[in-house]
């Protein structure tokens, strides 16, 4: 970050609330449309049944596990890059951690949804809930799918929370900013927070303790997706690799996304000194070091397959490399573990457009990763006699899937718009305090 | 005549200063107004480390407690026998306990943080000065009027750009 003076600091970000230009007009009612695309590709969904989205045995799930895990993949960063880095004092955490949390509540709310979506009786969710019923029956606290709805719950409350609580002095500064009805909703959502010292007392506290606990929670949830399919007898889910490994896809594409978000950002909020290429290049390096851990997972994924000496194990891992899903196979080997290693030439990390390319490029891989776990393995089991094939989403997936992105970047285009992309009394805290005749 | 005073800094080494001299002088520092969280600020004014931490503590304590009475409560209510395993397990409840740990220390650190801070308050002090969320620091302090003119005299030689009047 260059340096500033605090002044410059609430006026650079204070700059983004600034009357929105016609591209941001297009750009809002463009999500707003792919919305409705989705709302009305789940409401055919349920006023069918849902048979609507072709779903058969053996692969049951479709595209709304592979989507449920890559949103809850892209939700793993943002707090995960906050928190951590938090807790070692990474002097570039400042100026992405407020969009990259932001990223994190919207991915965590898209994610949320696929649950309810893919439960075609939608009406009947609260089944899932832990409270007492006339049948006394309660939801299995043994099964790996209560372990997502109570690990996934707790992210989104927790996310939410870090947040917001880091958001509370840069309401109080939006609050006097501005006047009328703004004025008051800033006023009301900052608490009446005034920055005297009894308030950023317990706030340095609360939000150290918060980052210590935000995260391991990290780190539990995206394990418990994984166990999701860890604890299944599959030929290509059942193994310990699956936690670890989920963590580490998890950052990669989260870490990627960042980027996507953020490029954009800086051109359009003019953000060039806050959001320096020294920030991107840190990302880029963290990305590389992901890349690599991706490339070990998949290598060593192979090689327990043969090691193993297990037939099932290695049809799958053979089956996945060179049957029908060669293609998406591939493609996910490429994106997530070779392109990412572009990024060992600084030329590529330091330029803009490839930085984004290869964001890109890594998020695309990410989801065919979910597509070829998801997809392969219970379609091609220990039985051949229940093989199958899962061809393509149907129409109904293609738009709730369409949905769910424009739902995130109409949340995140909204969030620019309407709240700080940058905290304010972080950066001010980054740098040095004003003193007389300058330090 | 009043009994608090605000002064306006640009400054922390002015604020640092006046807070110093204040102690020398045995007067009382109500509040330091700052932009952003400061240490330097924190340590002259000699503050504790938050009892927040407790709050976070036993919230956390609570939430492994209930998280685990949940999932053997329930367990118990069906006795679902699957070849040796046995009905209340040990292995998956400590994901069910570590979940609630987390959610219910962090929920018991917001409404620690909000006790403490005496927050939300739905009226800001008449006193406060708008120019503190961009870049001034003010002192609150109280002023006994019969040292009014010796407290203004300190502010104004440790760089006061403004000392104000704050009627209780």
């Amino acid at each position: 970050m260059k340096e500033m003076r605090y002044h410059e600091v609430n006026d650079t970000v204070l700059a983004g609330f600034s009357r929105p230009n016609k591209a941001y007009y297009v750009m809002l009612a463009m999500a707003f449309m792919g919305i409705l695309v989705g709302v009305f590709a789940w409401g055919w969904q349920i006023a069918t049944g849902i048979g609507a989205t072709g779903d058969n045995h053996p692969v049951m799930w479709g595209t709304y596990l592979i989507n449920f895990v890559f949103w809850v993949g892209i939700a793993h960063s943002g707090t995960l890059i906050s928190a951590i880095l938090y807790l070692f004092k990474a002097p570039w955490r400042t100026p992405l951690a407020r969009s990259a949390e932001a990223m994190t509540v919207f991915a965590v709310s898209v994610a949320g949804l696929f649950p309810l979506i893919h439960l075609g009786r939608v009406w009947i969710v609260y089944w899932i809930l832990p409270y007492p019923n006339q049948r006394n029956l309660w939801p299995n606290f043994q099964s790996p799918l209560v372990f997502d709805v109570i690990a996934i719950s707790t992210y989104l409350t927790v996310s939410s929370i870090f947040w917001y609580t880091g958001l509370i002095p840069d309401l109080a500064i939006l609050r006097e900013k501005f006047q009328g009805l703004r004025k008051k909703i800033y006023g009301f959502l900052s608490l009446g927070w005034t920055g005297n010292s009894r308030q950023w007392g317990h706030y340095g506290w609360v939000y150290l303790l918060f980052a210590a606990l935000a995260t391991p929670l990290v780190i539990s949830v995206h394990s418990v997706v994984s166990w999701d399919f860890a604890l299944g007898i599959v030929p290509g889910w059942h193994s310990t690799i699956f936690a670890p490994y989920f963590v580490a896809g998890a950052i990669h594409s989260g870490l990627a996304m960042v980027l996507i978000l953020l490029i954009p950002l800086r051109i359009l909020y003019r953000f060039e000194n806050i959001l320096t290429m020294e920030i991107f290049e840190n990302v880029a390096k963290t990305i590389v070091f992901t890349g690599l851990i991706m490339l070990y997972s998949y290598l060593t994924e192979m090689f327990i397959a043969w090691y193993s000496a297990n037939e099932a194990e290695r049809e799958i891992f053979h089956w996945r490399a060179v049957g029908p899903y060669a293609f998406g196979y591939w493609l996910m080997f490429i994106c997530n573990a070779v392109a990412p290693l572009f990024f060992y030439i600084k030329k590529l990390r330091t330029n803009l457009v490839s930085l984004i390319i290869i964001s890109v490029l890594i998020n695309l891989g990410m989801w065919f990763e979910r597509y070829i776990i998801i997809l392969s393995s219970p379609a091609h089991e220990y039985d051949p006699y229940s093989w199958g094939l899962y061809l393509g989403p149907s129409i109904v997936e293609i738009g709730i899937m369409l949905g769910s992105f424009s739902m995130f970047f109409f949340l995140f285009l909204l969030f620019t718009k309407l709240l700080p992309t940058v905290s304010m009394t972080e950066l001010k805290e980054d740098l040095p305090a004003p003193h007389r005749g300058g330090r | 005549m009043t009994d608090r005073l605000l002064a306006i800094y640009a400054y922390v080494d002015d604020v640092l200063k006046a807070i110093d001299r204040m102690k020398t002088e045995k007067i009382d520092v109500e509040t330091v107004y700052s932009p952003a969280l400061n240490e330097e600020v924190e340590e002259a004014l000699e503050v504790k480390p938050s009892p927040v931490r407790r709050f976070v503590l036993f919230g956390g304590i609570f939430g492994i407690l209930f998280g685990l009475a949940l999932a053997v409560y329930t367990a118990a209510q069906w006795n679902f026998i699957v070849w040796g395993k046995p009905p209340i397990p040990s292995v998956s409840n400590v994901i069910v306990a570590f979940e609630f740990c987390i959610l219910f220390a962090i929920l018991s650190g917001v409404a620690g943080l909000l006790i403490l801070t005496r927050l939300p308050r739905l009226r800001i002090p008449a006193h406060y000065d708008a120019r503190f969320t961009v870049d001034r620091y003010g002192i609150l302090l109280a002023c006994p009027p019969a040292r009014s003119d010796a407290i203004r005299q300190i502010l104004r030689d440790s760089g006061a750009e403004e000392i104000r009047d704050v009627r209780s």
